[in-house]
């Protein structure tokens, strides 16, 4: 019995691979022209520094995929992981220390991503204006609280997730497996069902605002976490810096698939698509390109990954 | 049909836009009477003066958001003419007209290839003005890097400074742009049918809608706009720099939304836009006057919003 | 007698002012197969719906084993061993066939579910299915018939005590048609409650034990089916003679050729010779996904399409010579197209009936002004066409489906269509608008208009068209005159039976 269930497993996982298989070819092209140019990638402590720089972006990824494969979206990426840099340079102070601090953040998280939840699932409010004006609001929090870069992390804190430790790539182990935790409870599971057919989800008997709202909490603690992991990489909180995550958020989870219709994107395709990104933008960098070479790539690249499939349709729809 | 009936039926479609001109009716009368200097009329001139900036970023931003879409490249769009219209301005060009020609025509010119991506390829228009913002942003920095780029244009100066019986020419040209748009989205039959295609494309395709030609129109005009507010802006700030259009994004989407405008699409009106827009610099003005610093108007704004969320439209689809 | 295992007692539903349902009682027994029988619009849907706790009642009581139930859920129906099989699927294309089985119910171990029992689970009810895809296919690869298979099997998999059954077979092969069939059996001799709606009177006559007509949301019959026959169900379901729906036959078809086309094709439909005169009702059948609606999308131009020659006339003048590339090319000439699915492509649901009648001709000639008076005058005149009644200011979300279906027709007159292709045009539609609406469609044809009329009504086509083209597979399996156009000749000709050609005149 138990070797049924596992093979079922994964040949379900195999299955959900296709479609994917133009991204991770191309990603798969970039990685091996970024070890030629720069064989240097490869030692250990480079690549962990790699990993650092994709780590922020990958996380946020994943919160705007779980986001949008329920159906809806997620404009306040960016405000959400300064005020979670904000917090958490402000709450590890104090008698609880570090421990404090990821109190603080799961608090923030999970109470924010509970009420735009109910606002979405239960209000039925369109999410992209929901999370326009929560971006208002979290930034507003945020400035508020900190009106410059400040605050206090402890240094070894830093060291450990920033440092010379190789953590970000264990935290990107972990965030992979929890999700593929996640996609073998009902809950997760339900999450694709719902974007594909909510009606259909409902009539199954799946409750469909449960698993909006805990989609939306994941990804708001997610981000929480993020700001967490970015203050740690600059020694403090700023108020400001998540603000050109939002964008990447977004581009990754398009590249990955995710249509604005819900359930169509891998989580593992918005990683991808994510790691694709950071590697252009070092190897830009690399090649000695102006770093704004890299918004226009990015630009191009979130046209042509949409647009390919949409003209290939037409052109067979041709014949 | 008599007036009394007239005006019920105008109450009716257009009662969402009116809150938000109840509201800043509210406002203006507190503020005037508790803020001294408030109510005077320069203060509230200056005040629709800068609300034409927005205004006019929102004629596009609620042509887009009606016919189903949205526009994320006008803060870009700003920006790009912001900086072009100096780099172009030369001294064979007397009135600098043939520069401001110039510049609109680029502003169109990126709307007009936002408008083929999402109507003729079939974009989405998130995505497809995400894009071209992302791609613009980056041709700018290598344009203009990080300097401030000062502008001397006869026409622009005029634009800034001059005034007609004590109304700016700048608010004159919001309120021409703005009867041309109301006069189209309202009057005319093509107009009507953004809304048709903001309410259900698939019924607006088989019932004969040219929606590609349509579409594409909407980011022209979008782009257009957003050109025009961009020279009110460079005409009221003397130079143009990377940067300069970033807060009008999210104020030109809040505006419309605030005009109670269903971000879904099919349905609402650019009155509502206009007091969108004067709210929100009414707003900016009094947290400035009150000393509360950007942090608070950034959280009352996104507040707002949300109140505003009943009126704005509910997804009714499970 | 035993206890009804699930019961409906005096039930009343309303759709933004619209009743659907008046105090509709329906009683569903152990071992019972019942058959709910009524015309398109009748009300069942939404029956089903507050049986299986989609939706809840207005007024009246939903019982389970005796015990009136407030406000039953979705999830609670399931945990009571409701099952529901509908016509719009409920699965999720991206997940696997056996995700999709098991959704809402997951054998679980832990937090997480257990893959194990899933895979045995599935496996039992793929058996009794015949079900011979790989569990792990991800559903949107499969064809409409072997998802209303894994629909099927969904609903088993809860070991329901009650199943209830939309029309399951509307989408089968005939394999798959026996496999249902006794599979039901055996549940009814499991003591399963069973309630089956279907079209197919033959299919309930052989099968069913009970049945319960609806007609314009009231129960009208409600008896066991010994002793009854064909005529007596239809008699039962319409209250009248069914030959009195149909207005007398007349031919009005003319020699004047409007559209024909040689190897015509689009989507699934290929090699389609097709003539059409003016004067003529023209009627497209076959079951459903046999291309038929291609070959109308293609005609209209909504689709892309092909053919070795295409011509459309005017005034005896070739007026197109090639497919229409789109929409707005086919409107110019005169061809209107209506669609099936007049909530989701022929209505805009939130505006007013006035400007859904009006979006046609502002579509086609966008170049003007708007006119309040001229306006009112067109509404006015195309609102007393057809019989539409009441402020035209509402919104179309808040008619009822047989006067939507009259506003989605009419809407396209203000153009003065010389060609009319309706997909399904009676469908979900009360009884008194069918009338008018096959009154109006007689009259077009006296005009001189021609109207393609595609129905999965096999009377409309029998009664009202002077030719029938059946589709079998995406091609032409037959077009028949309206003397050989009887509703055994059309089905056969949609199921691929090849008939051996009769006397003319000879009943078949």
């Amino acid at each position: 019995m138990l070797g049924q269930g596992t093979r079922l497993y994964w040949a379900i996982q195999w299955r959900r691979n296709e479609g994917l298989g133009a991204l991770f070819l191309v990603l798969a092209v970039f990685a091996v022209i970024y070890a030629i140019l720069f064989p240097g990638i490869l030692a250990v402590g480079a690549m962990a520094k790699f990993v650092q720089g994709w780590f922020p972006t990958a996380m946020v990824a994943a919160a705007e995929t779980m986001v949008m494969l329920t159906g809806g979206i997620d404009l306040s990426v960016g405000p959400m992981v300064s005020l979670g840099s904000v917090v958490g340079a402000s709450t590890m102070q104090g008698p609880l220390g570090i421990f404090g601090g990821v109190l603080a953040l799961l608090a923030l998280g999970t109470s924010v991503g509970a009420i735009v939840g109910a606002f979405v699932a239960i209000g039925r409010y369109p999410a992209i204006i929901v999370t326009l004006a929560l971006s208002f609001v979290l930034r507003g929090v945020a400035l508020l609280i900190m009106r410059r870069p400040g605050g206090f992390v402890p240094p070894s804190l830093s060291e450990f997730l920033a440092g010379s430790h190789p953590t970000a790539a264990v935290l990107v182990v972990l965030l992979v497996l929890l999700w593929k935790f996640y996609q073998a409870t009902p809950l997760g599971i339900g999450l694709i069902a719902v974007g594909d057919n909510a009606e259909g989800a409902y009539r199954s008997g799946v409750s469909v605002t449960t698993v909006r709202i805990s989609a939306y909490i994941i990804s708001a603690n997610l981000q929480a976490f993020t700001g967490l992991y970015v203050a740690a990489q600059t020694g403090s909180g700023d108020p400001l810096i998540g603000e050109p995550l939002t964008l990447s958020a977004i581009a990754a989870a398009v590249l990955g698939g995710v249509g604005f219709l819900g359930g169509q994107g891998a989580m593992r395709g918005a990683l991808a698509g994510s790691l694709l990104m950071s590697i252009l933008i070092n190897v830009m960098f690399f090649m000695g390109l102006p770093l704004v070479a890299q918004y226009v790539v990015q630009g191009l690249i979130i046209v042509a990954t949409v647009a390919l499939p949409l003209i290939r349709a037409s052109l067979r729809r041709a014949s | 049909m008599n007036a009394v009936l007239r005006l019920q039926r105008f109450a009716a479609t257009y009662s969402r836009s009116l809150v938000a001109y109840a509201i800043v009716a509210i406002l203006w009368i507190a503020a005037s009477l508790l803020i001294a200097g408030f109510g005077a009329y320069a203060h509230l001139r200056y005040i629709v003066e800068l609300a034409a900036v927005i205004g006019l970023v929102g004629i596009g931003q609620t042509i887009a958001v009606i016919g189903g879409g949205i526009d994320l490249s006008v803060s870009a769009v700003i920006t790009v003419t912001a900086i072009i219209l100096p780099l172009v301005t030369f001294d064979a060009d007397a009135t600098g007209l043939g520069a401001i020609a110039l510049a609109l025509l680029v502003a169109a010119g990126i709307g007009a290839v936002n408008g083929l991506g999402i109507g003729y390829l079939g974009l989405p228009p998130l995505i497809m003005t995400l894009a071209m913002a992302t791609i613009l942003q980056g041709l700018l920095i290598l344009i203009a890097g990080g300097s401030a780029i000062s502008v001397t244009n006869p026409s622009l100066d005029w634009l800034g400074s001059t005034h007609f019986l004590t109304i700016s020419v700048s608010i004159m040209l919001w309120a021409i742009v703005a009867a041309v748009c109301l006069f189209w989205l309202h009057g005319t039959r093509s107009g009507s049918l953004i809304f048709a295609i903001g309410a259900n494309p698939v019924v607006s395709r088989l019932s004969g809608v040219p929606i590609r030609r349509l579409t594409l129109a909407t980011y022209v005009i979008s782009g257009f706009c957003a050109g025009l507010a961009g020279l009110l802006l460079l005409s009221m700030n003397g130079q143009g720099y990377v940067g300069i259009g970033d807060p009008y994004l999210l104020s030109s989407i809040a505006a419309v939304v605030l005009g109670g405008t269903s971000i879904l699409g099919g349905q609402g009106s650019y009155l509502g836009t206009i007091a969108g827009a004067v709210l929100l610099v009414t707003m900016t003005a009094l947290i400035t006057v009150v000393n509360a610093s950007e942090g608070w108007r950034s959280v009352i704004l996104g507040c707002l919003i949300l109140a505003m969320l009943p009126l704005s439209g509910r997804d009714q689809s499970r | 007698m035993h206890q009804p295992i699930l019961e409906a007692r005096s039930v009343s539903k309303a759709f933004f002012g619209n009743p659907v349902l008046h105090e509709v009682s329906i009683e569903l027994v152990a071992g019972r197969i019942h058959a709910l029988l009524g015309e398109n619009g009748a009300g069942k849907s939404t029956l089903i719906n507050l049986l299986s706790g989609t939706l809840r009642p207005d007024g009246g009581q939903i019982l389970v084993d005796g015990r009136p139930i407030a406000s039953l859920t979705p999830q609670e129906a399931h945990q009571l061993g409701i099952a529901v099989v509908q016509q719009e699927l409920s699965l999720a294309p991206h997940l696997s066939i056996a995700e999709n089985i098991g959704l809402g119910a997951y054998p679980r171990r832990g937090g997480v579910v257990d893959y194990g029992r899933l895979a045995a689970a599935v496996a039992e009810i793929g058996k009794e299915l015949d079900l011979v895809e790989s569990p792990d296919t991800p559903v949107g690869r499969l064809p409409l018939g072997r998802r209303q298979i894994v629909e099927i099997a969904k609903a088993l998999s809860i070991k329901p005590r009650v199943l209830i059954l939309d029309e399951p077979t509307s989408s089968l092969s005939a394999p798959d048609v026996a496999i249902l069939m006794k599979l039901v059996r055996r549940l009814r001799d499991r003591a399963v409650a069973i309630l089956y709606i279907s079209h197919r009177l033959n299919e309930i006559l052989d099968f069913c034990d009970h049945v319960t007509v609806l007609k314009d949301g009231s129960v009208t019959a409600d008896r066991p089916l010994a002793g009854l026959d064909p005529d007596g169900l239809i008699r039962l379901m319409v209250g009248r003679d069914p030959r009195n729906l149909f207005p007398p036959y007349v031919s009005r078809a003319s020699g004047d050729l409007v559209v024909e086309t040689k190897g015509f094709r689009a989507g699934g439909a290929v090699d389609v010779d097709f003539e059409l005169y003016r004067g003529e009702i023209f009627g497209i059948g076959g079951l459903v996904g046999h291309g038929q609606e291609d070959f109308m999308m293609g005609l209209y131009g909504a689709i892309r399409a092909e053919a070795e020659q295409f011509r459309v006339f005017a005034n005896g003048a070739a007026v197109r010579s090639a497919p229409f590339a789109k929409v707005a090319d086919a409107n110019a000439v005169g061809v209107a197209y209506v669609p099936a699915d007049r909530r989701k492509e022929g209505l805009l649901l939130p505006h007013s009936i006035d400007f859904n009648l009006l979006l046609p001709l502002f579509a086609s000639h966008s170049a003007e002004r708007r006119k309040g008076a001229q306006e009112t005058a067109i509404t006015e005149r195309l609102a007393q066409r057809l019989n539409i009644r009441g402020d035209r200011r509402r919104q179309a979300q808040a008619l009822s489906g047989g006067n939507q279906q009259k506003v989605a027709l009419s809407k396209w007159l203000a153009l003065e269509p010389s060609v009319l292709l309706l997909n399904d045009p009676t469908r979900g539609v009360d009884v008194e608008t069918k009338r008018e609406i096959y009154l109006a469609l007689r009259a077009m044809a006296a005009e001189g208009k021609a109207v393609v009329l595609l129905s999965s009504d096999t009377p409309e086509l029998v009664h009202l068209c002077d030719r029938v083209m059946v589709f079998n597979k995406g091609r032409v399996a037959a077009t028949l005159s309206h003397a050989e156009a009887s509703e055994e000749a059309i089905v056969a000709a949609a199921m691929g039976v090849r008939k051996a050609p009769t006397l003319q005149g000879e009943a078949v």
